[in-house]
């Protein structure tokens, strides 16, 4: 199991489901997961009996009802309950109301018929079956809810707030440690999507859901869930570059079927696939090699930036939000004398100028020499430290401008070297090259979260706690740049791009026709923008 | 720029080739005296200030020329601060108040040692180029070094766009542009930072849909402006317009002063409204016509549908199409020396027309007695390259073309100089558009000549033969509604994703209650995050800026690609097509032509990341017409009202509307007869959510008309549809009829395109309406196609969901007619005539009833439609006028009918769009 305690439970999209037995091994074997959903809502039976060959638990697809239109799974800390679609949800009511009496074990219901409706021309979003769905609370004799659906992406999850007879909508909030509980005579149904997330690559997403008890959460059922999310195409041979859907498709006529097969095909076999080529051939190699053995590749000649002088300055920043109004914490990690400097504002969240201006002071103070480092720097931490030295600090913009800025993350994806790791994220890459950081239990939307809260109610965060998440990114990048700097060049490296897929920059248009902006570093959802 | 300030004044008719009269006199064939009148318009001097009066010593002394006086007043209101819109006649110089402005602020930025930036956004990517060379000049010609560049979609990635983010002090682009482009203001901090001008060139392009979506990409710029530390005066230049400070007020959000009064010379015009000869019976008595049988030699798509019942003896004469006469009087006037612009209402014709106008000259060839004179006539549109364009735009210029035959495309402020004539093919549907269009003719105070050829449609019949309608009153108002929420909705996640929206943005961006409204609605919808005290960031898939549609098409545009192994000569550089477009006339085996040449598409691939469309080129004699028909399911009721206690209820609400170009006929090119029929395109309906409002008509006033009319038979349809005789075809007729008199009426009620409308008749309401939970799911469960793609997959399964539906009721359901927004998501039209419907509707009835065509299916001028997707069949003026009558209160009371006889008989659920 790759992500935190408690159940697991792992979402199909069907398309998935269908993809090669290898890759849907890989699939199992990394996630190991306590129950497999094939979601619907769509009836897709033949991609749920190709995941029942292949995994051991219970596969469910509930748009099927083989078992009938309500099935009860036991997953360990917790039961799912699975509905058909949401006209025989209030069967459901006999199966919760027995769960709810027997001790403990807290149950999360599944339903692909639940899902959210926007209409914005009367500016509202409606929540499908929610009458439905008061009604089974009520007849359950239950408070609260959690309802998983397919129709709605891995990334939804918020508290919907009903009235107990009608289903009317009393209020939204998000879930989770932030949610706060407020109506009292109301039913609260905590909607947790299944579905592929947008803005992965073609192949769609697969998404694993640990949900555990913690009883000190105030979230519905008092259920901790957890989300991992990876591009499909991060499993089975398509997780090596250079090989799409139809290479995959043609290595496995050739009964090449996994990662180490394909290194112990010989190259000059692989290049007389269609459209490989010998560099191609090659780089499948040394990535399939990369991937196997977890060991980094570099494959140019490029050097690293900083490789001959002094290192740089590791940068990490956080923010509010994505849309940051204030950059409320600055780390930077110096190699050079092992030493780590952090920049917080812990007492007017509502000035961004302090920060930034004692950042600058350090930096331009006493290192006006040093390059700056980050992991995506481009699409955030220098984004946003641009904008806000231009508008709290303009007297230092000029002097921001020049400092040389260096991300290794785009050095690595324009195809300077090969990393393991499933995706890009520097946890992902930085655990894969043998970082142990702090288990501080924080991620960048959870720091920005409780930063969010101290702006509105001015309760203090655990300082130390988020400072130590800050640097452990500062020195997790120093870590993987290391790895980098020492890694062997592949043989008979030449240039060129690798792009991994998963970049969620399909669609973008501009002018009066379409054209994408190719210019723009790749915009990797997965890569989690903080 | 294109300023002249010659004023000499030898404005005779000597000064262009042909005059009114003249073309009159000398067009090969013969014609009612009635069917053409002659306007002439008065020219006007130019007047002018001093512009040492206005402008500073070191911008006057490089200028070589005084100011109009409308330029000086703008000039003057920006110095006072003030934002500007210029709402003066084509070529009258609006660009030189801008660029002078720029001048002004570049020049005492200089002083001070800063910079100062502009941001000049125009409707096309065409008119950027052209005038970015226009800037470039008139900047070299005042001796300065100011910086102008291009920054859209075509400019080259990489290096180039980040000198032009760095260093450029003009960056041109358009509104799809800076929408997109927002999304990374960071790269933009120094010229942002410096914005001191944001110019808005053709303005009233930006009206409805499109409008409101420009009028929050400035919401959203100015809030990314202010951020940056800008706050930008406000150039707009805009042709003349009904409302030019409302609408400019609308799109900015701050007051605007207008400067509307034109200081620029302008010639005396002759103005020929021109109706085309009848067509049938004594066959065009006098004329030279040669290897014809007297009809034209060449027909076209939009006459099939009014010649559709045949050509005996006995039907009523019919005018020949502007798709045909427009062609040859441009053709005519170019051999007569007077060079041309044609405006077309599509690519096909403006490419046709070409071919037509040679044509025109060999069949007359007794006439045109030099073969090789004055050939050089070249089509220009949208879907021409941008090389293409550009050669034909300079070849205009500078006079190596006798004549263009061109889309609207043109009818923008590019620089192809004055014609001495124009050729409108149909009234373009706005007297703002026709005057913009024959501006395009005149040279400073030289005479002009400007033809418009009327097509059947009612507005063109009505224009020709009420000339007061396009002299008398004010041009139309551009609408731009900013209150429609589902538009404000879209761009607020656009602006949370580009700053977090917060207290700040309450009042500015949208008063609190309307903010927290859609912020909720994404918050509910997992798409945004955060509260307005500390900041609500977007959390939705990356880049919701590439889910604004500006120009009202949906999803990725098609690539245009060659078939392989043909000559990369024949590649026809065809810009990328709309899927919309790919739908109707780019399906496989569709004969499109394009730059004078035929292609054949071969392979559409919709579903690849880059759909396209494969062509290889061909020659075959026909080209291909798609049949389209329409039906909607779905609607819902928000409002409905009784009209004035006549028992028909009137709805507004929304609804599912299902376009299927299912098949299509190929044509003879020459003679206009069809080839093959009804060949299957393989298409799924394009599907659209949209708002729409409908009538349903009384049972008794339906039983007595059905009675009334129930000998009327088209017998046609019968035997296409497979079906008996009908007791109900005259009555739906006259319900089809009316649903078109309405849509044909409404742009003089309202100010909307007719185009921008869509109706259906329909006998059977009730099966087009949404239907409780129950019923629904149980005729999905029945229906051949239940799964997860809702709609009928082809016009007939969703005729027999309609059956089905109309079957599946237990009470009669009510006949009636829809009207609906042609656009995803609706913009408020069917509103406007929920609202205004009686209005209408007598308008209407007049329409049809005054109508002296004396046919009952009556003819394009009164209730056919060259839109319909069904033939123009059956229509029934009779029955129209009946329904009408009853609507407005004002019929004889009903007789009683045979009641009873109507019940038994099970309607069909017939329906017509």
């Amino acid at each position: 199991m790759s992500n935190g305690d408690g159940s697991s439970l792992l979402a199909l999209p069907p398309a998935v489901a269908e993809r090669s037995i290898p890759t849907l091994e890989d699939v199992r074997d990394y996630f190991d997961p306590d129950g497999v959903w094939v979601i619907g809502p769509n009836r897709e039976p033949k991609a749920a009996a190709r995941a029942r060959q292949v995994f051991d638990p219970p596969v469910v697809h509930p748009p099927l009802g083989d078992a009938g239109p309500v099935q009860r799974h036991d997953l360990g800390e917790v039961s799912v309950v699975t509905v058909q679609n949401g006209a025989v949800l209030e069967d459901a009511a006999e199966v919760l109301a027995a769960d709810g009496r027997r001790d403990g074990t807290p149950s999360v219901l599944v339903c692909d018929d639940v899902t959210t409706t926007v209409r914005p021309t009367a500016l509202e979003t409606s929540l499908e079956f929610a009458p439905a769905l008061a009604a089974l609370a009520t007849e359950a004799d239950r408070e609260s809810l959690t309802v998983l659906t397919g129709a709605l992406p891995a990334t939804y999850d918020r508290t919907w707030h009903l009235e107990h007879s009608s289903g009317a909508c009393l209020g939204v909030a998000s879930s989770g440690p932030e949610s706060t509980s407020d109506p009292t005579d109301a039913v609260a149904v905590r909607v947790h999507g299944l579905g592929s997330v947008d803005g992965y690559g073609p192949a769609r997403s697969i998404s694993s859901l640990a949900i555990s008890r913690d009883e000190s959460s105030t979230s519905p059922n008092g259920l901790t869930i957890d989300v991992e999310t990876l591009d499909a195409d991060e499993f089975g041979l398509e997780a090596v570059t250079g090989v799409g859907p139809k290479t995959a498709e043609r290595l496995e006529k050739r009964s090449i079927t996994t990662r180490s097969e394909l290194l112990e095909t010989p190259l000059a076999q692989l290049c007389d696939l269609p459209n490989v080529g010998s560099t191609g051939a090659e780089r499948m190699h040394a990535h399939a090699e990369v991937l196997e053995t977890g060991e980094p590749r570099r494959l140019t000649g490029e050097a690293l930036p900083g490789e001959s002088h002094r290192p740089p300055l590791c940068l990490d920043i956080e923010t509010d939000d994505l849309s940051p109004t204030i950059i409320w914490q600055v780390g930077v990690y110096d190699p050079v004398d092992d030493s780590y400097r952090a920049f917080v504002e812990r007492t007017d969240p509502a000035d961004p100028g302090p920060v930034l201006e004692a950042f600058c002071d350090w930096l331009l103070g006493t290192h006006p020499d040093r390059a700056l480092c980050t992991w995506n720097g481009w699409r955030f931490d220098y984004r946003h430290l641009g904008a806000f030295v231009n508008g709290h600090v303009p007297h230092y913009a000029s002097e921001w401008e020049s400092i040389p800025k260096f991300d290794l993350y785009k050095w690595v994806t324009d195809g300077n070297a090969l990393l393991p790791g499933r995706t890009n994220r520097l946890e992902d890459v930085s655990n894969a090259l043998g970082y142990e950081g702090r288990e501080t239990g924080l991620d960048g939307a959870a720091t920005a979260a409780a930063y969010q809260r101290f702006m509105r109610t001015g309760a203090e965060l655990e300082w130390d706690r988020h400072e130590a998440y800050c640097e452990d990114d500062c020195r997790a990048l120093w870590h993987v740049y290391e790895r980098v700097r020492e890694a062997p060049r592949a043989s008979g490296s030449g240039s060129g791009s690798v792009s991994r897929a998963g970049t969620g920059d399909r669609d973008k248009t501009e002018g009066a026709r379409t054209s994408s902006e190719s210019e723009s570093e790749s915009e990797q959802v997965g890569l989690d923008s903080f | 720029m294109n300023q002249r300030t010659d004023t000499a004044s030898n404005a005779n008719a000597a000064d262009i080739p042909v005059t009114g009269e003249e073309l009159v006199e000398t067009y090969p064939s013969y014609r009612e005296e009635a069917d053409v009148s002659l306007v002439d318009l008065p020219g006007r001097p130019a007047e002018t200030v001093a512009s040492e009066t206005v402008l500073q010593p070191d911008l006057a002394g490089p200028l070589d020329h005084d100011l109009y006086s409308h330029q000086a007043a703008a000039l003057e209101a920006l110095a006072d601060d003030e934002n500007v819109c210029v709402a003066t006649s084509t070529a009258s110089g609006k660009t030189l108040v801008y660029a002078l402005q720029i001048a002004r602020n570049y020049l005492t930025a200089e002083r001070e040692g800063e910079e100062s930036t502009a941001y000049v956004c125009y409707p096309t990517k065409a008119l950027s180029r052209d005038q970015e060379r226009e800037l470039n000049d008139l900047f070299d010609d005042l001796g300065l070094e100011i910086d102008v560049a291009v920054y859209d979609g075509d400019t080259e990635r990489g290096e180039p766009r980040k000198r032009i983010r760095a260093e450029a002090d003009v960056v041109i682009s358009n509104f799809a542009g800076v929408n997109t482009y927002l999304h990374d203001h960071d790269r933009w901090a120094r010229f942002f930072s410096a914005c001191d001008l944001l110019v808005i060139d053709e303005s009233h392009t930006y009206t409805g849909v499109h409008g409101m979506h420009v009028a929050w990409i400035l919401r959203r710029l100015k809030r990314v402006l202010a951020y940056y530390g800008s706050d930008p005066q406000f150039v707009l230049t805009s042709a003349t317009i009904g409302n030019p400070g409302v609408h400019s007020s609308a799109l900015i959000d701050e007051p605007v002063t207008v400067v509307d009064e034109d200081g620029s010379p302008q010639g005396p015009r002759d103005l020929v409204l021109w109706n085309p000869p009848m067509r049938t019976g004594g066959v065009e008595n006098g004329s030279d016509v040669e290897g014809g049988d007297g009809k034209d030699a060449i027909s076209d798509d939009a006459t099939a549908g009014a010649s559709a019942s045949g050509a005996s003896d006995d039907d009523p004469p019919e005018r020949l199409p502007a798709t045909i006469e427009a062609p040859q009087v441009f053709s005519h006037l170019t051999y007569h020396d007077a060079q041309t612009l044609l405006f077309t209402p599509s690519r096909k014709l403006a490419e046709l027309s070409i071919e037509r106008a040679g044509e025109h000259r060999r069949r007359r060839s007794r006439y045109y007695t030099n073969p090789d004179r004055n050939t050089a006539l070249e089509p220009y549109h949208a879907g021409h390259s941008r090389k293409k364009r550009h050669g034909t735009e300079h070849q205009l210029k500078n006079g190596l073309l006798e004549g263009v035959a061109s889309t609207n495309a043109l009818e923008l402020g590019i620089n192809v100089g004055a014609m001495d004539a124009t050729v409108q093919m149909g009234y373009p549907g706005q007297r703002q558009s026709f005057w913009q269009q024959i501006g395009r003719a005149g040279r400073g105070e030289r005479r002009a000549l400007s033809v418009l050829v009327a097509e059947h449609r009612t507005l063109d019949q009505y224009v020709v033969s009420h000339p007061e309608f396009l002299l008398e009153s004010d041009v139309e108002d551009a609408v731009v509604d900013v209150d429609n929420d589902a538009v404000f909705a879209q761009h607020v996640r656009c602006a949370a994703d580009e700053l977090a929206i917060d207290e700040r943005d309450v009042g500015e961006f949208a008063d609190r209650e309307r903010l927290e409204g859609a912020l909720e609605m994404w918050r509910r919808a997992g798409q945004v995050r955060g509260r307005l005290e500390t900041g609500v960031s977007y959390t939705g898939p990356p880049r919701p800026q590439s889910s604004i549609s500006l120009y009202a098409t949906a999803g990725q545009e098609y690539e245009v690609r060659l078939a392989e192994g043909v000559d990369e000569e024949y590649d026809p550089e065809m810009e990328p097509l709309a899927r919309e477009r790919v739908f109707r006339d780019f399906h496989e085996g569709a004969v499109r032509l394009h730059a004078g040449q035929q292609y054949e598409v071969c392979a559409v691939d919709h579903d690849a990341p880059q759909p396209s469309v494969t062509v290889r080129p061909t020659n075959v004699d026909y080209y291909t017409q798609t049949r389209s028909e329409v039906t909607i399911l779905d609607a819902e009721s928000e409002k409905s009202r009784e009209i004035n206690d006549t028992g028909f209820d009137l709805h507004y609400g929304t609804g599912t509307v299902l376009v299927y170009h299912g098949t299509y006929d190929k044509v003879a090119v020459h003679g206009g007869k069809p080839k093959d029929q009804a060949i299957p395109t393989d298409n799924p309906p394009l599907q659209m959510e949209t708002q729409l409002c409908w009538l349903e008509v009384p049972q008794d006033v339906e039983h007595h008309l059905v009675e009334e009319y129930r000998e009327y038979s088209v017998p046609e349809l019968e035997s296409e549809a497979d079906l008996e005789a009908i007791p109900h075809i005259g009555y739906v007729g006259g319900l089809h009829a009316a649903e078109h008199a309405m849509i044909g009426v409404a742009p003089l009620e309202l100010t909307l395109d007719k185009r921008d409308l869509g109706g259906l008749s329909t006998l059977t309401i009730d099966s087009h309406l949404a239907m409780d939970r129950e019923s629904t799911d149980e005729t999905q469960s029945a229906a051949p196609n239940a799964g997860d793609d809702r709609a009928p997959r082809s016009i007939e399964a969703a005729r027999a969901t309609v059956r089905q539906l109309a079957n599946s009721l237990e009470r009669e359901p009510a006949s009636g007619w829809f009207i609906y927004d042609g656009i995803e998501g609706g913009l408020g039209f069917s509103r406007a005539i929920y609202d205004e419907f009686e209005a209408l509707a007598k308008r209407a009835r007049e329409h049809v009833a005054d109508c002296d065509c004396g046919r009952i299916d009556g003819c394009p001028a009164c209730v056919m439609d060259e839109q319909c997707g069904n033939d123009n069949m059956p229509l029934h003026r009779g029955a129209a006028v009946d329904v009408f009558d009853r609507l407005l209160g004002e019929g004889e009371s009903l007789e009683d009918a045979d009641v009873e006889r109507s019940e038994r008989e099970r309607r069909p659920p017939l329906f017509y769009s």
